[in-house]
Parts: C-alpha cells; structure tokens; sequence
C-alpha cells in the first residue's frame, strides 16, 4: 500500500510540471517574438542597461503571473503597456532620487548655455524627464510611436484607440513636451 | 452595378489625392505664407524650435546604440526568475544565447539599391526590345510597301500583286532574292 503510495507520488510529480511547463511555454515564444523590440524601447526609455535588464524581467514576471498564469487574449498589448508602465516607474523613481541629492551635486544641471542645449545627454536626460510627467495616455503613444517605433494601426490596436486618435495624441505629446523642454531652460 | 461602383471609388481616390496635394499646397508646411509668417514671427519661432528639440532628444534617443549583449543578459535575468521547469526548457536555452537581429527590412537595406538599379536596367532592355521589335517590323511594312510600289511600276500592278499578295507576307530573303532577279 505505502509502496503504490509512493508510485503514484512520484508520477504526479513528474506530471505536474511537465503540465506547468506545457501551459506556460507561450511565456518563451513571447520572449522570443517581442524580446528584441521590448529591450529596444526600454533601451530608449531608461538609457541604462541595468534598468532594462530589470524593467525587462517585471514585465515577464507580471505576465507569468498574469490572473494565475493564463494567456492575455492580447499578449504583445500586454507586454508592451506592462514594459511601459514599468520603464516609466522606473525612471520616475530616479528623477525623485536625483532631487533628493543635495544642490550641490545637481547644480550643473541648472546652467543652461548653447553648447548644452545640443549636449545629447543632457537632451535626452531632459527629455526623459518630461515623458515621464506626460499625462498616461499621451505618454503610451510617444513611447510606442517613437521609442518603440510602432505604427499607428499597432498602437490602435494595443492600446484600444483608432489610428488618428493614436495620431492627434502624438502631436499633443510633443506639443506639451516642447512647451516643457523650453521652460527647463 | 459593380462596375458603377469602381468607377465612383476610383473618382472619390482621384478627388481624395487632388484635394491631399491641394490642401498641402496650400496651407503645408511648405506652403509660401506660412514660411512668411515664421520669418516675422519670433513667437512661432520659438515654439518650431522648441518642437525641433524634441526631434531632436528623440533621434538622440534612438540613435543611442546598447551593447550587443543586452538582450541576452535581459532574456538570461528574466528566464532565471521563471518556473524551474520553464527554465530548462531548449527554447530558455536558446534565449540565453540570443543575439539582436537586424529586421529584414534592414537586412535587405543594403541590396536596395542594387535591386533598384538591376530593375532600372530591366526596364530599360525591356522597352529597348519592345522599341526595337515595333520598329523592325514598320521598317519590314514600310520596305514591303516600296518595293511592291517599284514592282507595280517596273512590271505592272497585276504582277506587283502576285509577287507580294495582300493576305500573305513573303519571307525577307525571299524579297531580296526576287528584287536581285528583276
């Protein structure tokens, strides 16, 4: 009796992840289809290879566990807005850190000149600063559009819009993100 | 009905890209009194180039390469927090060790202008050959043509007809070896 106890026990066990591994194989073919695009705008949106790494495995490690490890009826939505959604919480963490540091240590930041003002990092640093306060539906679109280099169709489709709405939000974006870049200035 | 129907479609295209390039003329960005207006206006100035920046960051931003390695390290970190057995996986494996691959848009990028120059060229033999062929055979028609005019006055309408009749075309060779016998 213990003996079959034992058997039976041993084959659940070994059936129990090959069913896991089963269900959740999507979780690599996704890996596989979008991991080079997602590593590519969180890339643009974080500039830090580190971040990416991490921003990278939230994403996947949220949709894993995405309503008890069932499939998104959209899964590159999800990838896509969860990344975002990451990426930006990211690197709103690190703007409210770099304002907790003294003056002092920030204070370079302040001067504004000519040779600065065409200083890639510093356009980049500004810039990301200004996406990351953007209003949630104009920033998915400037991320996607720009950054992930997405077409409008996609975005529609990922984020729920028409093409044209996807459009319009974009030139609000940039409107608001140049008003904003100027006034850093 | 079908027919109607394409042809209004294909009125309604004609009259959409004649009011796209009118509407473009006209109030574009290239359009004359806009770039007037933008020369006087140090308000309109300020905001082109305050857009032109963020043009500019965003280029910036997408030129910025990463190490190659980036992806492989991302695919590494996330697949160590997945299910064990989902980390054993072949297809985990293989993620490990991927590398960032050009699209293949961009992988034909390169070929593009040879492509374009090889169908250029194409293009050009082929509208060579079809010239060439269209007028070989005006010359064939046209050289018929004068010889029968000089046959029928050499010889006579009647004979002229029998040696180059309406319906059939005789052979070249065989034009020139009658020609050479009168």
């Amino acid at each position: 009796m213990f003996s079959k106890a034992i058997s039976y026990g041993s084959v659940w066990d070994y059936a129990a992840p090959e069913s896991v591994v089963e269900s959740q194989r999507w979780i690599l073919s996704t890996m596989q289809k979008y991991g080079q695009e997602l590593v590519t705008m969180l890339w643009r949106i974080l500039g830090n290879e580190q971040d990416v790494c991490d921003a990278y495995q939230d994403t996947f490690l949220q949709l894993a566990h995405f309503e008890g490890g069932q499939k998104p009826e959209y899964v590159k939505a999800y990838v896509f807005r969860v990344a975002n959604n990451v990426a930006v919480s990211m690197l709103r963490r690190r703007i409210a850190e770099r304002n907790r540091l003294p003056m002092s240590v920030t204070a370079g930041k302040a001067i504004s000149s000519p040779v600065k003002e065409l200083d890639s990092k510093y356009l980049q640093e500004n810039l990301r600063d200004c996406i990351a306060q953007l209003p949630e539906h104009l920033r998915n679109v400037i991320t996607l559009r720009d950054l992930a280099e997405l077409s409008y169709a996609q975005i529609g489709r990922i984020l729920g819009i028409s093409a044209a709405t996807a459009r319009v939000y974009r030139c609000k974006a940039v409107q608001l993100l140049a008003v904003w870049m100027s006034k850093e200035e | 009905m079908k027919m109607t129907e394409m042809k209004s479609n294909n009125k309604c295209r004609r009259i959409r890209a004649w009011l796209y390039t009118a509407i473009s003329r006209s109030f574009g960005p290239e359009a004359n009194w806009l770039h007037d207006h933008i020369m006087r206006c140090p308000r309109c100035q300020r905001r082109l180039i305050s857009c032109g920046k963020v043009n500019l960051a965003l280029s910036f931003m997408k030129s910025q390469p990463h190490g190659l390695d980036l992806l492989m390290r991302a695919n590494t970190q996330a697949i160590a927090v997945l299910k064990h057995s989902l980390s054993r996986e072949p297809k985990a494996q293989e993620l490990k060790r991927k590398l960032p691959e050009p699209k293949l848009l961009e992988r034909c990028g390169k070929y593009g202008h040879s492509v374009a120059n090889l169908a250029a060229c194409i293009v050009i033999l082929l509208l060579m050959k079809i010239g060439v062929f269209s007028s070989m055979d005006k010359f064939h028609n046209q050289g018929q043509q004068v010889m029968k005019q000089y046959y029928a006055r050499q010889v006579g309408e009647d004979l002229a007809d029998e040696v180059f009749p309406k319906d059939t075309k005789p052979p070249s060779s065989a034009n020139s070896r009658g020609f050479a016998n009168v």
